[in-house]
């Protein structure tokens, strides 16, 4: 058990205020759970919260930063954007990973070299590659890909692309916060929730903090994660997923048992 | 004489190419990633040699290049002679002249390939220009093919400019196109047709090449 006082306790404030076309969105939240569920329907904007903490958009106003306590170490604080003080970090300098809905894996690259693309040991050695380093081997077991690293993206099936692009994500190195924008559609629920127990597994050992989005409530429940509900552009409830889903949960129960 | 030609043309296609790549690619790169007056200028600008008389161009850079201007005296006070009427001077009038035949295919090549895939790089923790050399100029490998065939092509064919600014100095600025048009002018229509030809054949290998690779296959 380790001693709370020492453990490493990160956590990501954001607050975004930003108006596009329909889309209205206040949210201001914090991340500090090591699974937290944004959950709303579609079209609410959650892909748009994910590229803002990513980067890739830039809200009207917002400011979004990162909180690292690991005693003795004095915290340390990084900001990636603050609209005020003018401050918008670029995609690739946050250490943020996103894997995006739709899966742009590199049409000219193998899956295994997909995979590579942005393996910390591997770029630094820019050797060919070979499927027996114990680490890569483990990341294309988690994503069930193993059987797949000769064929090219455009082989692929929608579910296993999705499991290619988290596994090149994975294998980049997951970063302050990894985020996931409904990865697991079109997957099979008994796969979905093994995958999603292992990648539980791999995060915790990783230390890295996981923000799922999703409109699926048997995700949610999966991953038993902290959730954010999102109504309108703006966070209603926040808490334990049998607190803040309980009338979902109810409802689907009752659908089901029907 | 025929030889000393086609070597001159093909030393100067060469050179021409591999000058306007290496200035298009970047420039092509930055036009197309994103709007605004500045790019549409500067595109403006280099498609100029596309609608302009070749002689204008030609014209100005003899000008330009000369003792008349402040360019044109720095040039001749470092080389110690003009630009014009030498090799040097048809380089540069061939990059300008053919520059649109490379940005316009590598722009429309940049463009064509999704912003899905450089953000996804991005967020792998690659950098811009990191991201470029391994997403999109690979992606882009048909567009830069092209342009490389064209801006060769286009310079080994090229004429006006070749005239204003080199004049007709065998082995030094007498290209192909040039020995052809003394050839008819001497009656020598033999000649004249065997140097046609062998034109006529350049552009048809390049233009082969070009139209034999199929376009990059879109992945959904």
């Amino acid at each position: 058990m380790p001693n709370p006082g020492t453990e490493r306790t990160t956590r990501h404030e954001i607050a975004i205020r930003h108006i596009a076309g329909p889309l209205d969105l206040d949210v201001q939240f914090t991340l500090d759970a090591p699974w937290t569920a944004l959950f709303a329907p579609s079209g609410a904007g959650k892909t748009t919260i994910l590229r803002i903490i990513a980067g890739l958009d830039c809200p009207n106003s917002g400011r979004i930063s990162f909180h690292s306590n690991r005693p003795p170490e004095p915290p340390r604080q990084v900001v990636y954007l603050d609209t005020s003080a003018h401050i918008n970090v670029q995609p690739h300098r946050r250490a943020v990973r996103l894997v995006a809905q739709r899966p742009a894996l590199f049409p000219h690259l193998s899956v295994l070299k997909n995979v590579l693309y942005r393996m910390p040991a591997l770029i630094s050695t820019g050797e060919e590659l070979h499927s027996h380093d114990p680490q890569l081997e483990s990341i294309l077991q988690l994503c069930r890909i193993t059987h797949l690293t000769g064929k090219m993206p455009s082989q692929l099936s929608g579910g296993e692309r999705q499991r290619v692009a988290l596994a090149r994500t994975i294998a980049s190195g997951t970063g302050r916060l990894l985020m996931l924008d409904e990865p697991f559609t079109g997957l099979e629920s008994n796969l979905r929730d093994d995958l999603i127990q292992d990648l539980k597994a791999w995060c915790q050992r990783t230390g890295t903090p996981v923000l799922l989005v999703t409109h699926d409530i048997g995700e949610v429940f999966a991953a038993s994660a902290q959730v954010l509900r999102m109504e309108s552009g703006r966070i209603a409830a926040s808490g334990p997923a049998n607190e803040v889903l309980a009338e979902e949960r109810d409802s689907l129960i009752r659908r089901l048992q029907r | 004489m025929e030889s000393q030609a086609l070597w001159l043309t093909l030393r100067l296609a060469a050179t021409t190419t591999i000058i306007l790549l290496a200035v298009a690619i970047p420039l092509a790169w930055w036009i197309s990633s994103g709007r605004g007056p500045a790019r549409a200028f500067t595109q403006a600008i280099l498609a100029l040699p596309l609608v302009l008389p070749p002689t204008v161009i030609g014209f100005y850079l003899l000008v330009g290049l000369g003792p008349l201007t402040f360019a044109g005296r720095a040039i001749i006070h470092i080389l110690g002679h003009p630009l014009a009427f030498s090799f040097a001077g048809l380089v540069v009038g061939s990059v300008l002249y053919s520059a649109p035949f490379a940005i316009m295919p590598l722009v429309a090549g940049f463009q064509a390939i999704g912003p899905e895939y450089v953000e996804a790089a991005s967020l792998l923790g690659a950098s811009p220009v990191r991201s470029f050399f391994d997403i999109t100029l690979p992606l882009a490998k048909p567009a830069v093919l092209s342009a490389i065939v064209l801006v060769f092509l286009h310079t080994v064919g090229e004429f006006g400019v070749v005239l204003m600014l080199g004049g007709n100095i065998p082995g030094v600025t007498q290209t192909l196109s040039i020995s052809l048009f003394d050839q008819v002018q001497d009656g020598n229509y033999t000649a004249a047709n065997h140097t046609a030809l062998l034109l006529i054949a350049f552009a048809v290998a390049g233009l082969a090449i070009v139209y034999a690779r199929r376009p990059w296959r879109q992945f959904a």
